[in-house]
């Protein structure tokens, strides 16, 4: 029984979230097909248009101060106004919340009164030498 | 900012036409634009963006701001503080990641425990007790130099 053709290199490399594949092992840059290009020639109207929007704005002889950045404005917002809004408690969002907010704190409590409660019992038994210490 | 509240982020789309305007708002195409997954993390409509550091970016391309490599309206990833160039790094290497990782804890592994059974299973050369000359130093021990010192022999024949 003869095995199948041999793994791509794009699949032996196993691109994960650290790393990703090499444009030369991705199959996607030599995939020249009509959607592509149409696909790659919209983004680039895009991209002008913005690159003029901003180059105006930068060589204007009365530039403003700031030029804003609606992009980053945006960026901003999402990441600290716009989390709560959107927010909705799910199991998944429960659990996670439970632990981590709630678990290192559980867990440190009961470290720490586990290890203050052994050196309590070692000083009741007279088997603690206490440290000397000026500070 | 004068921006107004539809030029801000949102809740997730839901209807096509939602999600062509978030995408106009993004300045994305509609094909491109791929929000994060509905699961009530608060993302939002935000769109989710291949995750790449700055660092895969073409160097030699004029952008906007070339030390982030970033020009002016593109969207930003959700986690680009993370991805600058200073930071987080995810261009390919030349090694395969599983490849590194596993001959680095093929090694690592391989040192911890020839270290562990050498702190367990310690073994030295024998040694013995050192011999000194001179009648195992009677003189400078403060031996009478008038009598006789003890013979001292390290040896059994």
């Amino acid at each position: 029984m003869a095995t199948g053709p041999p793994p791509s290199a794009a699949k032996l490399y196993r691109p994960n979230r650290f790393v990703s594949l090499p444009a030369e092992l991705d199959p996607d840059t030599y995939d020249s097909s009509p959607e592509k290009r149409r696909a790659e020639a919209e983004r680039l109207a895009i991209r002008s248009r913005l690159k003029r929007q901003y180059q105006l704005q930068l060589n204007n002889p009365s530039r403003p101060a700031i030029i804003e950045d609606p992009a980053l404005l945006r960026w901003v917002y999402a990441k600290s106004m716009n989390v709560y809004p959107t927010f909705r408690p799910t199991p998944r969002t429960s659990f996670l919340g439970a632990a981590y907010a709630l678990g290192p704190l559980l867990f440190w409590i009961f470290v720490l009164k586990a290890d203050r409660d052994r050196k309590e019992k070692r000083i009741q038994e007279g088997k603690y030498k206490r440290p000397f210490s000026v500070f | 900012s004068e921006m107004s509240k539809d030029m801000m982020p949102g809740p997730y789309p839901r209807t096509p036409e939602e999600r062509a305007a978030a995408a106009k708002k993004y300045n994305m195409r509609v094909e491109d634009y791929q929000p994060y997954p509905d699961d009530g993390f608060g993302y939002g409509d935000y769109p989710m963006l291949p995750d790449k550091s700055q660092y895969e970016r073409d160097a030699w391309y004029q952008w906007d701001q070339p030390d982030m490599r970033h020009n002016w309206g593109e969207p930003m990833h959700w986690n680009f503080d993370m991805y600058i160039r200073n930071r987080v790094d995810t261009s390919p290497t030349v090694v395969p990641w599983h490849t590194m990782s596993k001959h680095f804890l093929i090694f690592l592994s391989t040192m911890l425990i020839m270290f562990g059974l050498g702190a367990i299973y310690p073994s030295y050369r024998p040694v013995g007790p050192k011999q000194y000359p001179f009648n195992d130093l009677y003189l400078e021990k403060g031996g009478d130099p008038n009598k006789e010192p003890p013979a001292v022999i390290h040896y059994e024949i």
